[in-house]
């Protein structure tokens, strides 16, 4: 027995150690060293009583130094391996999370709103009205009497039997063709200025398919001042499909008619898709055509009594739809009524 | 209106260099919209208040002004103004308007040899999509295309004579068309009559009897002017939409009525074709009045937030064919006759911005001068719902509101009170919804048979009835609870319905109750509630909450054995302190008491009215009320259910003592014995 044994033990330790990687190695190789029976320290203390009395003392403390070190080495071992073995009651984090029930805006909404709130910040009220409408709101009053060929252009449902209107007003008997009919039910009741929007549904008799639907969404403009000029009307326009589009597009005017606006225009903006070079989803045109707009017909002013001769005001009218569709990347306007989850469930919430 | 650009070059001046793209272009630019381009021919879209541009003259005329070159030389007249000769002999007899929807009629005879027309006068007709018949017709034609003025050949020899009538057409009469259709008239219609009977609809078609054929030898030309609203009402009526209709619905130029005539009378002559006999019989008794506007440069100005120097406006007007004067640093401006839509001063203003380019008009930003006004209450209302409700996990659909008659109708009392429309496209648009529920029903449907089977939706809009127009949201639900690998699922049913509406309610600042509703048959029976509000007004329902019957919904083609429980709200009635601002109660500083409490009550008992009896014999500290658990099954007697419910006591200023907790339950518990025969379970 000498000093030697118990440095070679030691060494012979460690290297197990280095060896041992789990709790069942860290059991076993603390049986190897310290068990009261068979143990490699226990056999070495036992030995000492053989050795010489004059080295008794000092290899009796070496031998106690070498079991501390063993088992406070075994024990911050097992402590180790303890913290990062999988407890008992571990949950398998990669299953599918539980989670809360959340409904998204449908896209037509998420678009409309989108449009209310750049028209909110320019100062904006936005007014609502009904859907059912009579001919002096939804033609008359919009410069287009009786037998006016621009009815054509807006192919009209008209109810069987007239519906009273709620305030004694004309009787309702058609589906309201475009929400221009608010310009006029606002100036019958307000003094200019006049600074409103007023989205809603509106109806035409068309054929339902990828490109036609019968019923779509329209968010009407009208401003009205003295001097509201069509550089006012332009300058407004820019502003919104700059925010909308959350870029500067460019955008052109193009002459147009509405018989309730004079000037009359349309408002391209540079196709998106194509950076105005040309695609499939503008026609080849480099432009995508968004709103019409113009400068309010003094006739209109005369409808609803206003001065024509001292206010000026602009008015446009925006198709929803049109710009969801560019929005969305979407090429069947269907997909916007026809409510399938797996649709409305890829929209941002 | 298909124009082929080397015709229209016969009267524009147009630059060589400029290609047919460049021209189209161009053109569109000022308010001519391209529909397509097919070689020499251009596809424009002619706006409703522009029939001056129906024609290869008129388009040729914005080309001028667009590229600021003159008129070249056509081989055409010139067009005049005025009226043309006054004669009134018509082909051996007398012309006579009878009727004032005919504003002008031109006549002439000639003689003719009826032919092929020569190749170059085919291909242009080709071109602009009209398909040559003989020379006498393509004649006819070419003259509609190039000026705009529809004309019509008769054969002379099949017309009854002496005289032609320009009359409304007899009630019961009849006239074969060109198109060999029998067409019955009524005496809304005008016509162009000959001694016996209807020849032509005046504007729309000429009749099959007097069509111009190979033995033809003598025709008459007619160059007219009809009142547009006729031909436009008479064209509806007949669903027959022609070259000639769509030219007079939208106004023809009636000072062209004779240039027109003559034209085709050289034309004949110039082809070969014929020539003409004796002179141009014109029936034009109130001659259209001279058109002068005045045009204000502070008002263009001030429209167009521009200044387009005096020459501009000048050239603009100019080359377009107003005859302009100046007037200090105003104009008075005449209005030539094509121009029918021009008939006050922002026209002119229009004219100018058109040619000037709205896409040089500097953008400018108008000024607020007033504080914005707040937006319609509705409009937030529906705003704060879809939130609320997409919070709560519901997708907003959007359906359509018109709906198949069988789709409405269980969801009504009367079927009297839907609103139905009178020109539906087809019969799933035929009648405006009733109600939310039965779109909400075919959107969950369609998920349904596509393997989607939790569907919860909801949307806000408009409902109809004979009474009006009203606001309301719907919600259906359907499907598991809640989905997830770690518990077995159950179902939604009426209860996840009703807490969408308490939860509308609540934001709104309403406290709903419900009551078995008996009259919303499209619900199961006994598994229906009404939504009840009571306030000072007395008491109103708001909605109604309850499972879809599964007739109703397997007839929407949903499979059996689906559950699909449904709400609905009239938006108008929920307006307690829907503006007031919800103020909050200070927090309790003294603990509460809770008590449970087990009852068996009788299984038809309402809930309510044990809740009800409970406040009714409970002091001021009783705060709440609330079941949490209904058992029915071993150890209940048959019939009646035992309710556990939790009440708690608190004071606002003191803590309660067990002992005055203890007598009030022991008094609310004597009173449900006394007022419901109620037992505690387990006594």
């Amino acid at each position: 027995m000498a000093a030697s044994s118990i440095e070679d033990l030691s060494r012979q330790f460690r290297a197990a150690l280095d060896a041992a990687s789990s709790p069942a190695d860290l059991k076993a190789l603390r049986d190897d060293f310290l068990s009261r029976k068979q143990g490699r320290v226990t056999a070495l203390v036992k030995s000492i009583a053989t050795a010489p009395p004059e080295e008794r003392r000092a290899l009796g403390s070496m031998a106690n130094a070498l079991k501390q070190e063993i088992e406070q080495a075994l024990d911050a071992r097992d402590a180790a391996v303890l913290a990062t073995a999988r407890p008992k009651d571990a949950m398998d984090v990669s299953l599918p999370a539980r989670r809360p029930w959340m409904g998204r805006r449908h896209p037509l909404t998420q678009v409309r709103e989108r449009v209310e709130d750049i028209f909110m910040a320019m100062g904006y009220q936005v007014i609502e009205g009904p859907e059912i409408e009579d001919d002096w709101h939804n033609f008359e009053a919009l410069n287009m009497p009786v037998a006016h060929p621009a009815r054509d252009m807006q192919d009209t449902l008209y109810l069987s039997s007239p519906v009273p209107a709620p305030d004694a007003g004309r009787a309702a008997t058609l589906l309201r063709t475009h929400t221009s009919g608010m310009q006029i039910r606002y100036m019958e009741h307000h003094d200019p200025p006049v600074r409103i929007i007023a989205p809603g549904r509106v109806y035409r008799r068309d054929n339902f398919d990828a490109t036609h639907t019968p019923m779509f969404t329209q968010v009407e403009g009208l401003v009205v001042d003295e001097d509201i000029s069509l550089g006012d009307l332009k300058g407004t326009l820019n502003a919104f499909a700059e925010e909308f589009f959350d870029a500067r597009v460019a955008t052109r005017f193009r002459p147009s008619f509405f018989p309730y606006t004079e000037p009359s225009a349309e408002l391209d903006v540079e196709c998106q898709g194509c950076s105005g070079r040309g695609c499939g989803l503008c026609k080849h045109t480099g432009w995508i055509e968004i709103l019409g707009c113009g400068m309010v017909h003094p006739a209109v002013f005369e409808a609803v009594g206003y001065d024509a001769d001292r206010y000026t005001g602009f008015a446009f009218g925006v198709g929803i739809e049109r710009l969801a569709l560019r929005l969305y990347g979407v090429d069947d306007i269907r997909m916007f009524y026809e409510n399938d989850l797996r649709f409305l469930e890829q929209i941002a919430l | 209106m298909k124009c082929p650009v080397s015709w229209m070059r016969e009267f524009a001046d147009l630059p060589a260099s400029k290609s047919v793209s460049e021209i189209a272009g161009a053109v569109a630019a000022v308010g001519f919209e391209v529909a397509g381009i097919d070689g020499d021919v251009i596809d424009f879209e002619i706006t409703a208040n522009r029939p001056d541009c129906l024609s290869v003259r008129g388009l040729a005329r914005e080309a001028r002004t667009v590229f600021g070159v003159q008129e070249s030389r056509g081989p055409g007249v010139q067009e005049s103004r005025g009226p043309g000769v006054q004669e009134s002999r018509g082909p051996g007899g007398q012309v006579t308007i009878e009727s004032t929807l005919c504003g002008r009629y031109a006549l002439a005879l000639a003689d003719v040899t009826v032919a092929s027309s020569p190749a170059w006068l085919a291909e242009r007709l080709t071109a602009c999509g009209i398909r040559p018949i003989n020379n006498v017709v393509d004649v006819t034609n070419y003259v509609l295309l190039e000026m705009g003025q529809p004309m019509h050949a008769f054969d002379v020899a099949r017309l009854a004579g002496p005289e032609i009538r320009v009359r409304l057409a007899r009630a019961g009469e009849t006239l074969t068309t060109l198109d060999r259709q029998s067409r019955s008239l009524d005496g809304t219609m005008l016509v162009i009559a000959d001694h016996d009977r209807a020849v032509a609809i005046a504007g729309v078609m000429g009749g099959a009897t007097s069509e111009v054929s190979a033995s033809t030898s003598r025709i008459a030309l007619e160059s007219a002017w009809f009142q547009p609203a006729s031909v436009r009402a008479t064209s509806k009526r007949l669903g027959l939409k022609t070259e000639a209709s769509s030219r007079f619905e939208r106004g023809a130029d009636p000072a062209a009525a004779t240039v027109a005539l003559a034209y085709a009378l050289d034309l004949l002559e110039r082809i070969g074709a014929g020539r003409r006999v004796g002179g141009i019989t014109d029936v034009y008794p109130s001659p259209a009045a001279d058109r002068t506007l005045a045009l204000r440069r502070s008002r263009l100005d001030r429209l167009l937030g521009d200044q387009v120097p005096d020459a501009d406006v000048v050239r603009i007007l100019t080359s377009l064919g107003f005859a302009v004067t100046p007037t200090n640093s105003d104009w008075h401006v005449h209005v030539p006759s094509w121009r029918v839509d021009v008939s006050r001063e922002a026209d002119l203003i229009e004219e100018v911005g058109r040619h000037w380019g709205v896409n040089r008009v500097p953008a400018t930003f108008p000024a607020l001068r007033t504080a914005p006004h707040r937006s319609d209450a509705g409009v937030l209302r529906a705003r704060r719902i879809r939130r609320l409700l997409c919070g709560a996990g519901l997708q907003e659909a959007v359906t359509f509101t018109f709906i198949e008659q069988a789709a409405a109708e269980p969801f009504v009392a009367a079927p009297a009170s839907l609103v139905t429309i009178a020109n539906p496209l087809s019969e799933k648009f035929a009648v405006l919804r009733p109600s939310i529920l039965p779109g909400l029903l075919d959107a969950l449907t369609y998920n349904r048979r596509r393997d989607i089977a939790d569907v919860r939706l909801f949307e806000a809009g408009a409902v109809f009835s004979m009474l009006g127009e009203r606001q309301r949201v719907g919600w259906v639900l359907s499907g598991a609870r809640h989905v997830h690998w770690s518990q077995t699922s159950s179902d939604v049913d009426l209860f996840d319905a009703l807490g969408i509406a308490e939860l509308l309610a609540e934001a709104f600042g309403v406290t709903c109750r419900s009551d078995p509703a008996t009259d919303a048959p499209w619900f199961v029976a006994g598994r229906a509630a009404s939504l009840l509000v009571d306030d000072v007004a007395g008491t109103r329902r708001v909605g109604v909450v309850g499972q879809l019957r599964p007739d109703l919904t397997a007839a929407r083609g949903l499979p059996a054995g689906v559950t699909v429980v449904a709400g609905e709200i009239d938006l108008h009635e929920l307006h307690g302190a829907d503006a007031a601002p919800h103020r909050v109660t200070p927090l309790p500083r003294h603990p509460a008491v809770l008590r449970d409490l087990s009852i068996l009550i009788d299984a038809s008992l309402p809930a309510a009215s044990v809740r009800g009896t409970i406040r009714a014999n409970a002091p001021t500290t009783l705060v709440d009320v609330r079941e949490f658990d209904r058992y029915q099954g071993t150890g209940v007697p048959t019939g009646q259910v035992s309710l556990s419910l939790r009440l708690t006591f608190r004071d606002r200023d003191r803590t309660l003592t067990d002992a005055e907790v203890q007598q009030a339950l022991e008094a609310i518990i004597e009173a449900l014995a006394r007022t419901h025969g109620t037992t505690l379970r387990g006594n």
